[in-house]
């Protein structure tokens, strides 16, 4: 144990650390510009000083990003194109850029084929963009209006990011609100429950009932019935939650309607705007409940769902199984400390690289995250509404219930000759040679 | 008609072998005592009996059939390490142990209600268990046991735990049991118990079976043609003895003379005559064995 716990530590402050060293992959984004902008037009004032410039076409972000470590951009006239190279896979993303009549009025839609660029990615993307943007509206128009510094002011560019395939929009914040809040529940309801089992196979060894009990049933059956009773319990448990959640919501909104108000309309009426810009907010602001409602549409529920049920239980399977074995181990002398913690490290680690699956959902963290059966159910499910093929949810899942086997046969095994040992102190190699033991 | 046979079983546990081919027969209605030393093989061999754990080698046969799952209804086992939920109530946690011994929860109460009453406990019913002492525990440990009738009744240590009026109890209704047909295995090294209760022995020690059969014929077999007589005090027994007979000791208690002798086969007549002729005898009685020096005897021997 002196040795083992530091060796743990040690694992659980390094993983991030070095998947995320071997993480540095490129993302190849194409953008696409057609909506060059001639210097005369609606958009950019062009004044007296820089006439030279006068009718000449200026595309604002054409040859303008500048590649980065982990980014590199290239650039093509024709969209359908761009997409047909997206399809067959030699790029990671397309990035259009259109022109609208809102303020400001650019707005960028990033393609993805199966699975968005990460999240560090598209942030680079739209502060290159805004940052583009402003300068080059500083570089053409120096007598401003108005309505010009407003745009200026607001130059962060609208971003959205569009499947190819689905032809739906992103909405990476919804996403990682989902995946983050599925992830935590299964962390949480793992831990819940395996602490459980691990609670009630004690008791009954400390209790001294478990000969009583192992002479009319078998002990696997014995542990068998444990975990599925107690996973039937937090299933239970889990719906009424929902349903409660909902309720409790429901009434709320229901009791006190002005709490779900979207806040910006107010700042629109206390900062005293010219009515134009005014309107322009005000419709922004609706467009912001608009969204998120799309947003919400635009989740694949049935995936979402089904292998939220799924991890939950297999999560659940693997873990209480071996909470279950620990559970066998601790008698009134012998604490289950030593065992817990070997148990619950690979949990935290999961829960500890979150913000990094998060940032960068399709990285190597989190592919192989999500693969570890261990941390895979937390993982899984912060990338699951990022969108993740098929193929990855397959073999994360296979190799979750081979582990799952491997775990329920091992506890067994532990858990039939640890519940009869009374006052002999336990070690790994004392259950080393139970797994030798026959019947 | 046998209730219970084990062949020649073997279990063996990394490196130490917990038992080597030890046969017992148990008939119905004996009551049969395993002994043995702490840590000689009674629990592993009660545990195989009750399919906790399988024999590596050798078989088990219970009412001539090879022991099959569904036989556990018919063993009532009462181990060593006993205990009961602490948070449950009595009567809810008696229901539930019958059932998992196949009982129905109508019959389970019926019949739980008819020995709580016997034992006028009754008021225990909807108590949860932390408030029972623990020897009112055991008693309803022991109802658990036996309620669903078992064939074949298996008790390891019973008596540790009981105060004495609640060891005789336990002791009557054990008996009691029998008289009705079970059969009944004790597991124990309280060697007393033994000699008042069990019909048979088995003696286990270091995994081995060193001894069994009845306990009558084997205090017969362990006789060293002891004897106890007891003259009034002035008696001269040096002077009296015959041929083939030795002084082994001699006590002076009260008025009387205890006269411990080892007296060689077919000399007794010869001696009490002798020692008539000259004086009375208060008693005389051979001196068996008790288990305890049995016990202590084939266990030093087999060091």
């Amino acid at each position: 144990m002196t040795i083992l716990g530091p060796i743990l530590l040690c694992a659980l402050w390094a993983t991030p650390f070095l998947i995320s060293k071997t993480a540095q992959k490129t993302d190849n984004i194409i953008v696409v510009d057609t909506n060059a902008i001639v210097a005369d037009s609606d958009i950019i004032v062009v004044d007296n000083a820089a006439d030279k410039k006068k009718g000449e076409k200026v595309y604002l972000f054409k040859g303008n990003f500048k590649n980065k470590e982990n980014i590199k951009f290239e650039y093509m006239d024709d969209i359908s194109q761009a997409q047909a190279l997206l399809k067959e896979g030699s790029c990671d993303g397309v990035l259009e850029i259109v022109k609208t009549g809102d303020n400001p009025p650019i707005k960028g839609f990033m393609y993805y084929e199966e699975s968005e660029p990460g999240l560090s990615t598209q942030e680079e993307i739209k502060k290159q963009m805004s940052d583009i943007f402003k300068t080059k509206i500083l570089e053409y128009d120096y007598n401003m209006d108005k309505k010009e510094i407003e745009w200026i002011n607001n130059a962060e560019i609208d971003f959205y990011t569009k499947n190819i395939l689905t032809g739906k929009e992103s909405y990476q914040e919804i996403k990682m609100v989902l995946g983050g809040v599925s992830g935590f529940l299964i962390y949480f309801f793992v831990f819940l429950f395996g602490a459980q089992v691990m609670k009630s196979v004690s008791e009954e060894k400390v209790n001294r009932i478990v000969e009583v009990l192992v002479s009319s049933v078998k002990p696997v059956q014995l542990l068998m019935g444990k975990l599925i009773g107690i996973a039937l319990v937090g299933l239970t448990q889990f719906c009424l939650w929902v349903v409660l959640t909902f309720a409790i919501l429901g009434f709320v909104r229901a009791a006190a309607p002005q709490m779900f108000q979207p806040v910006q309309q107010e700042e629109i009426t206390v900062n005293e705007r010219i009515i134009s810009v005014d309107k322009i907010n005000a419709a922004e602001a609706g467009d912001t409940t608009n969204e998120l409602i799309q947003g919400l549409l635009s989740i694949n529920y049935l995936t979402m769902i089904g292998m939220f049920l799924f991890y939950f239980i297999a999560g659940y399977f693997l873990y209480a199984s071996l909470f279950g074995a620990v559970g066998s181990l601790i008698d009134a002398d012998t604490d289950g400390q030593q065992f817990t913690l070997p148990i619950t490290v690979p949990l935290i680690i999961a829960i500890v690289c979150l913000p990094a699956v998060l940032d960068n959902p399709t990285g190597n963290v989190a592919f192989w995250l999500s693969i570890i059966p261990f941390t895979s159910p937390v993982v899984m499910m912060v990338r699951i509404p990022f969108g993740v093929t098929f193929w990855e949810l397959a073999l994360s899942a296979s190799v979750m219930l081979l582990f799952i086997a491997a775990a329920v046969w091992l506890a067994a095994k532990i858990y039939r000759t640890g519940i009869l040992m009374y006052g002999k102190e336990i070690n790994y190699r004392e259950i080393w040679k139970w797994l030798k033991y026959k019947n | 008609m046998t209730i219970l046979e084990t062949k020649e079983v073997s279990k063996t546990y990394a490196a130490h072998k917990a038992l080597d081919k030890v046969s017992v027969c148990v008939e119905q209605g004996d009551v049969f005592g395993l002994l043995g030393p702490n840590g000689a093989g009674k629990t592993t061999l009660i545990r195989m009996i009750n399919q906790i754990t399988a024999p590596d080698e050798g078989e088990i046969f219970f009412c001539g059939n090879r022991l099959r799952a569904q036989d556990v209804h018919h063993i009532g086992y009462l181990p060593e390490e006993r205990g009961l939920y602490k948070k449950m109530k009595v009567g809810e946690q008696a229901v539930y142990l019958a059932q998992l011994k196949g009982m129905d929860t109508k019959t389970a109460k019926e019949k739980l209600k008819e020995w709580f009453t016997r034992f006028d406990i009754m008021n225990w019913w909807d108590k949860k268990v932390e408030e029972l002492s623990k020897g009112m525990a055991q008693k309803v440990q022991f109802i658990t046991t036996v309620l669903h009738e078992p064939k074949l009744l298996i008790f390891d240590e019973p008596f540790s735990g009981f105060d004495p009026l609640n060891a005789n109890l336990l002791k009557e209704e054990i008996l009691n049991l029998r008289d009705k047909g079970a059969s009944i295995i004790f597991s124990t090294h309280n060697m007393s118990s033994v000699e008042e209760i069990c019909d048979k022995i088995a003696l286990i020690n270091k995994s081995k079976k060193i001894l069994d059969g009845s306990v009558k014929e084997i205090k017969q077999r362990f006789k060293k043609n002891l004897y106890e007589l007891v003259l009034p005090k002035e008696a001269a027994i040096e002077d009296m003895l015959v041929e083939g007979c030795y002084l082994q000791d001699k006590l002076r208690a009260g008025d009387t003379l205890v006269v411990k002798l080892s007296i060689d086969k077919g000399r007794n007549a010869e001696l009490l005559s002798n020692i008539l002729k000259t004086t009375d005898i208060i008693s005389y009685r051979e001196l068996l064995p008790s288990m305890n020096e049995i016990f202590i005897q084939t266990v030093q021997e087999n060091e």
